[in-house]
């Protein structure tokens, strides 16, 4: 399977020295730090396969390393042009390291990357398996905003609190299970990916991420909500 | 090969400090008086001279309208912010002030880094003084809690006191440093750092690896406007509604204030070590205030400060998705965490003994010391990932905020974003940068606003991408491409609070007659301004214990008082500063029992009618 679109080109030279650098970060030749090669993705310039579980340990000691090689403490004699590229590259790695060990963010990271990440098009819409829920705790909420803007009785809003508590939890286990079955997709997608899958297997695992993550989204704001309507209670 | 410095430019005191190749550790730079301490007070004479540090500290007494502390509350903002501080601060803000606060000293106007920068001069001559050689290259420590203004403001002094800023360090993660090389420590460490100005708490983890040491940042908190100074103010609000009770109002008397902050600040530190404490004050009716203060009443006064300090130190634990039990080990940093009531309230939290071995007050300058050898090449085995304190985002429809860069992301950090336009034939594409966490970009602090300009042509046809990056010092940089064209886009960034940079220009221009004086005559004008205070002070004691007990004085002490300001003024004609410097001494030692006597006088006349009982 043809992984996104990563052809990382190999034919750079070095900016200082003119040597061919074979996509490295500094010149083989001279050892002058070179800009990140065309079609690099935050995988690649991690040293990792384009696969959605990884080893956080592993991704950790990839980014210390890199960033001893690239950060600009280490570029303060450096000219100028260096000096840019020290801050181009460990900004780039930082923002890679910190995409990658977020398990959401990676899989939204991956979808980008081949254009197949979509934001709901009904971002209001519940999803099904919730819709009775969400219409329950959109009545709560009115009765709770309703109740404290006509000053109501402590035993009315201590219920009222009871019941968001509980739809909170309600949705923050929805949240869980949504987690749960965007990693079991993205298990697939590594499956995929071992077994050389073909593109249409592929694009079709993705589809189903990008569901997943809209839904995920969906939840998510439900659950901030709540909690933003208990923190003014 | 020039010498890079540490700066730790302090609310109440700063200090330079310096990692000699050929030693272990680094040392923080004594100034004139043997002290590494400088006194973050600046005043500014009528001859138009600057004076700063401890000589400036006693203008407080002397000349306040015309000397300034505590400047660096008013670094980075805006003169709206300052209302709240205006309430107990004598800064004495420029009407015309706009974007930048002006401050008013005497009978000129000063932006705060200008201010700064004369603080920055100052430690740069005690260092050039201890090499004997010129110093033009540091690394100066900021709040780890300072917005992006609050930085640049502080970068701007740098280069106005003629210093090359090669980076500008959080000081909890200074501090980390140097606890870190001191103890040889790993693991999961809070530096809990509670100056004088400001609160900033950070979580750190130290991880050995094959190519040396790395303290990484995992999350940072703060107040930048919580400190010793909210201390001092909420014993000056009690004295000062107890000094009104008695029939004086001290609004009308600013020296006074000035001194009485003085002998409250003196109180708050003996209740660092002692049970209780009294306060002497004598009034400008000749009364006396006196009033006993227990440490459980001071603590019970301060207790609701000291509290302020825990949200943030919660918020930067949920940060790092860590337990208070999970940390290893706890830091205290700042003159504040000496006060046992914080110490308490750590060792609580954390459930450990927090770590005090090093001076709290040195610990940041000698961070920022071992930061600098590190950027000059000299420690090649230890490296610092230092993250962002704020979200960084920008205003979308609605005053929404969109955020691009999220809070506690390691430093440099960068995020592109693309627009376009929106309707036929529009030529401007307007972009508002804010910083913070709220929602609505009315409740964020806003940076900068710049307009990307576009051809006119179709809606949505323009592609200009904006680049934000965040540096290693946490200053933003702004860069666009014209996608389309595929060409470099200029802008211009306007910073909403602080100077852009043909007014820097223009300041280090003007500050061309604030430059490089020679050695000795900047001596002289210091040891100048120090004699007049003292000789003022003196005189004026004189008159008063004249007026007040005439005869009572004994001859020969009058006499050795007066003898001491004859010579002293007679040494001031001429121009040997350390003449100067000795004769002050010799006026201040035999002005003691003077000072003392008045004291006595003041106390034995409150107290004068009442039973022991009472007192």
């Amino acid at each position: 399977m043809n992984a996104a679109s990563t052809t990382v080109t190999l034919s750079a030279t070095c900016r200082n020295c003119s040597a061919p650098t074979n996509g490295a970060l500094f010149c083989p030749s001279c050892g002058k730090i070179q800009p990140l090669p065309r079609g690099a993705d935050y995988f690649s310039f991690l040293g990792l396969p384009q696969k959605l579980t990884l080893d956080l340990d592993t991704l950790e000691q990839r980014f210390h390393s890199l960033s001893w090689k690239l950060h600009p403490d280490h570029f303060v004699r450096a000219t100028e042009e260096e000096k840019q590229l020290s801050l181009d590259l460990s900004s780039q790695l930082n923002d890679a390291y910190r995409t990658l060990r977020d398990p959401v963010a990676r899989v939204e990271y991956l979808l980008s990357l081949s254009g197949m990440r979509k934001e709901g098009q009904k971002k209001q819409q519940a999803p099904p398996e919730l819709l009775e829920e969400v219409f329950e705790l959109n009545e709560s909420l009115d009765e709770l905003r309703e109740a404290r803007d006509s000053g109501g009785s402590p035993e009315q809003m201590q219920g009222l609190r009871a019941k968001l508590e509980s739809a909170q939890h309600k949705f923050e286990s929805s949240l869980a299970d949504v987690d749960q079955e965007l990693a079991g997709v993205g298990k697939d997608w590594d499956a995929a990916i071992d077994s050389a899958a073909d593109e249409a297997a592929g694009k079709k695992l993705m589809e189903r991420m990008n569901e997943v993550l809209n839904r995920r989204s969906y939840i998510r704001n439900l659950v901030n909500g709540v909690r933003q309507e208990l923190a003014v209670t | 090969m020039p010498r890079t410095v540490g700066i730790d430019l302090g609310t109440t005191y700063s200090l330079i400090a310096y990692q000699d190749k050929r030693e272990a550790r680094p040392k923080c730079i004594p100034g004139p008086y043997g002290t590494p301490l400088c006194p973050s007070v600046v005043s500014v004479d009528a001859d138009g001279s600057i004076i700063v540090g401890q000589a400036a500290q006693r203008r407080l007494l002397t000349q306040p309208e015309r000397t300034i502390y505590s400047v660096k509350r008013l670094m980075g903002r805006g003169p709206a912010d300052v209302q709240d501080e205006l309430k107990i601060f004598p800064f004495r803000i420029d009407p015309a002030s706009k974007n930048v606060i002006r401050v008013r000293l005497g009978e000129r106007v000063f932006t705060p880094p200008e201010i700064s920068a004369f603080i920055l001069r100052e430690l740069k001559s005690w260092a050039e003084n201890y090499f004997q050689d010129s110093v033009s290259r540091a690394v100066i420590t900021v709040p780890a809690y300072f917005n992006d203004a609050q930085r640049q403001a502080t970068r701007d002094a740098g280069r106005l006191a003629g210093l090359e800023v090669l980076r500008l360090v959080n000081e909890p993660t200074a501090a980390a440093l140097a606890y870190g090389l001191h103890e040889q420590k790993r693991g999961k460490v809070a530096v809990y750092d509670f100056g004088g100005g400001t609160f900033d708490i950070s979580i750190l983890k130290l991880i050995s690896t094959s190519d040396g040491d790395i303290y990484q940042v995992l999350s940072t908190n703060g107040d930048t406007h919580l400190g010793g100074d909210d201390i001092d103010n909420a014993l000056q609000s009690l004295a000062r509604e107890e000094i009104r009770g008695l029939g004086v109002d001290l609004a009308a008397h600013p020296d006074t204030v000035q001194e009485l902050r003085k002998a409250l600040i003196a109180a708050k530190h003996e209740l660092s070590d002692a049970d209780k404490t009294a306060i002497k004050f004598p009034l400008p009716d000749g009364n006396v205030y006196f009033r006993e203060i227990s440490r459980a009443e001071y603590e019970r006064l301060i207790r609701p400060i000291v509290d302020r300090t825990m949200g943030p130190v919660r918020q930067a634990l949920a940060d790092a998705k860590l337990k208070p039990a999970e940390i290893e080990e706890v830091v205290l940093v700042g003159g504040s965490t000496r006060v046992p009531l914080v110490r308490q309230t750590v060792e609580q939290f954390f459930g450990r003994k927090p770590h005090a071995e090093l001076n709290p007050d040195e610990v940041v300058a000698l961070g920022a010391a071992v930061q600098a050898d590190i950027l000059e090449g000299g420690v090649n085995d230890m490296l610092l990932l230092d993250v962002t304190p704020l979200s960084l985002g920008i205003e979308t429809m609605g005053g929404v905020v969109a955020k691009i860069i999220p809070r506690n992301s390691t430093v440099p950090a960068s995020a592109q974003e693309l627009f376009t336009t929106g309707v036929e034939n529009q030529t401007g594409i307007d972009i508002h940068v804010l910083q913070g966490e709220r929602e609505l970009a009315k409740d964020c602090r806003s940076l900068a606003r710049f307009q990307l300009k576009v051809p006119p042509g179709p809606a949505g046809l323009a592609r200009i991408e904006v680049k934000f990056l965040i540096d290693a010092s946490g200053i933003l940089q702004v860069s666009a491409s014209d996608l389309r064209a595929g060409t470099e886009h200029s802008i211009e960034v306007q910073p909403t609070y602080g100077l852009d940079d043909a007014e820097v220009e223009r300041m280090l221009e003007e500050s061309i007659e604030f430059a490089e004086q020679d050695f000795s005559e900047r001596q002289l004008i210091e040891a100048r301004n120090e004699a007049e205070s003292v000789l003022t002070l003196t005189e004026r004691a004189l008159a008063r214990e004249k007026s007040e007990a005439p005869g009572e004085l004994p001859e020969e002490e009058r006499r050795s008082v007066e003898d001491a300001v004859v010579a002293l003024r007679e040494s001031l004609a001429g121009t040997d500063y350390k003449r100067v410097r000795a004769l002050t001494d010799v006026l201040n030692q035999a002005s003691t029992p003077l000072a003392e006597r008045m004291m006595n006088r003041a106390l034995a006349t409150a107290l004068e009618g009442k039973k022991l009982g009472e007192v």
